[in-house]
C-alpha cells in the first residue's frame, strides 16, 4: 500500500486544479453547490429553460438590429453582434452604439450546465477510485477504520447514526453557509472573499473544537 | 472552455483530479483527518493552506475575478453546523464521494444524510430563512 502524498504535492494537486478550472471557465466550482442542484434537478431544468429562452430572445433582438442596419444604414442601429462564449447575442445598446465586447463575465453569471455538475460528481467518483485502487488502498468494508470506532464509535447501529447525522449537517451547513471546503475553501480564499475567509476559519474552527471533544472528552 | 461542452469537460477533468488528489492526501481517511483537526499531524493542514497560498498568489497574478458573495445571516451557524458534521462523519460533500469508491461502504449513509441536509436546507430556506446563499458552485 502506497503512503499518502507528502503536503506540497497535495497542496500543489489542490491549487492545480482549481487555478486549471478558474482560468479554463472563468467559474469556480463547488461541490455542495453541485449537490444541491442536481438534488434540486427539476427545480434547475426550469430555470436552464427560461434562460435558454431569454437567450434566444437576445438573439432575435441582435438579428432584427441587424437587419434594420442593412435596410437604413449603420448609424441607424447596432451592428450585428459578435457570438458570446456561449452563443449568445449581446443585445443592442438603446443609445444605438455598438453593443460592448463579448463579456466573458457576462456568460459565467450563469448557472453552470445541471448535467455538468452530475459529471463532477461522477468523476470525483471515478478519481477516487482510481487513486485507491493504484495506491493499493481499495478495500470493500463495512466499517469506517479503526480510528472511527475508536474516536466515534465501534457500535454498528451507532456508527449508521453518527455518520447520518453528520452527513446531514454537512448538505444543510454548507448550502446554509453558502459553500464548503471546495466553493469557500479553496476558490473563495483563493479570490481572498471575505465571505469565504469568515466561512473557512469558523468550519474549520468547529472541526478542531469537535474533533477534540470526540478525541479527549467523549 | 467557456461553451456548455467547454464547460461539461472542464468539470470532467476538475473532478477527476479532485477525487484522485483528495483520496491521495488522505482526507478520505478518518485517522488522518482527526489528526489533522487535533493538530497531531500537520501533513494535511498545510496541504490545504498551502494549496490556498498557491491559488492566491496565482489568482492575483492572473487578475482572476472575484464571484459575488457577501456575509449573510446563513454564514456563520452554516459553516458551524458544516465543521461539527464533517468532524463526526469525516466528510464534507465530496469526500464520501471518494470514501466509497475506496470501499467504504457505510460512507453510503453519509451521502443519504448529505442528501437529507441539502434538500432540507433549501426547503427551510424557502419557507423560514429566505437567505441568498447561492454562492458556491455558480
Amino acid at each position: 500500500m502506497t503512503e499518502y502524498w507528502p503536503w506540497w504535492a497535495g497542496a500543489a494537486g489542490l491549487a492545480l486544479t482549481t487555478i486549471n478550472y478558474a482560468v479554463t471557465t472563468d467559474r469556480s466550482f463547488g461541490v455542495s453547490g453541485a449537490w444541491d442542484r442536481v438534488l434540486h434537478w427539476r427545480a434547475e431544468r426550469r430555470v436552464e429553460r427560461v434562460n435558454a429562452r431569454f437567450a434566444d430572445e437576445r438573439v432575435l433582438t441582435a438579428a432584427l438590429a441587424a437587419a434594420t442596419a442593412d435596410q437604413f444604414g449603420v448609424g441607424s442601429a447596432a451592428p450585428a453582434a459578435h457570438p458570446t462564449p456561449h452563443g449568445d447575442a449581446p443585445a443592442p445598446r438603446q443609445d444605438g452604439r455598438p453593443p460592448a465586447a463579448p463579456n466573458s463575465s457576462l456568460a459565467s453569471l450563469l448557472p453552470a450546465p445541471l448535467v455538468s455538475q452530475v459529471a463532477l460528481l461522477l468523476s470525483i467518483f471515478v478519481g477516487g477510485w482510481v487513486a485507491a485502487v493504484t495506491a493499493g488502498r481499495f478495500q470493500l468494508r463495512l466499517d469506517m477504520g479503526d480510528a472511527f470506532g475508536q474516536i466515534v464509535t465501534d457500535k454498528p447501529i451507532a456508527m449508521i447514526g453518527a455518520l447520518f447525522i453528520g452527513g446531514v449537517l454537512v448538505g444543510f451547513g454548507t448550502r446554509l453557509a453558502g459553500g464548503c471546503s471546495s466553493g469557500h475553501g479553496l476558490n473563495g480564499c483563493g479570490r481572498l472573499q471575505p465571505v469565504s475567509i469568515v466561512a473557512t476559519a469558523i468550519f474549520f474552527g468547529t472541526g478542531v473544537l469537535v474533533s477534540f471533544l470526540l478525541w479527549k472528552v467523549i | 472552455m467557456r461553451t456548455r461542452d467547454g464547460i461539461l469537460v472542464a468539470n470532467v477533468i476538475a473532478g477527476l483530479a479532485l477525487g484522485y488528489t483528495v483520496a491521495n492526501i488522505g482526507f478520505g481517511d478518518y485517522a488522518e483527518l482527526n489528526r489533522m483537526f487535533t493538530f497531531q499531524e500537520l501533513r494535511m493542514l498545510l496541504a490545504f493552506a498551502g494549496a490556498v497560498a498557491i491559488i492566491v498568489v496565482v489568482f492575483a497574478v492572473l487578475r482572476v475575478r472575484r464571484t459575488s458573495g457577501r456575509i449573510h445571516a446563513g454564514v456563520i451557524p452554516g459553516a458551524i453546523l458544516f465543521g461539527s458534521g464533517w468532524a463526526i462523519s469525516g466528510g464534507c460533500p465530496a469526500i464520501p464521494i471518494v470514501q466509497v469508491a475506496s470501499g467504504y461502504l457505510p460512507a453510503l449513509v453519509t451521502i443519504a444524510g448529505i442528501v437529507v441536509g441539502v434538500r432540507l436546507c433549501r426547503w427551510a430556506n424557502t419557507r423560514y430563512f429566505h437567505l441568498d446563499s447561492g454562492s458556491c458552485g455558480r
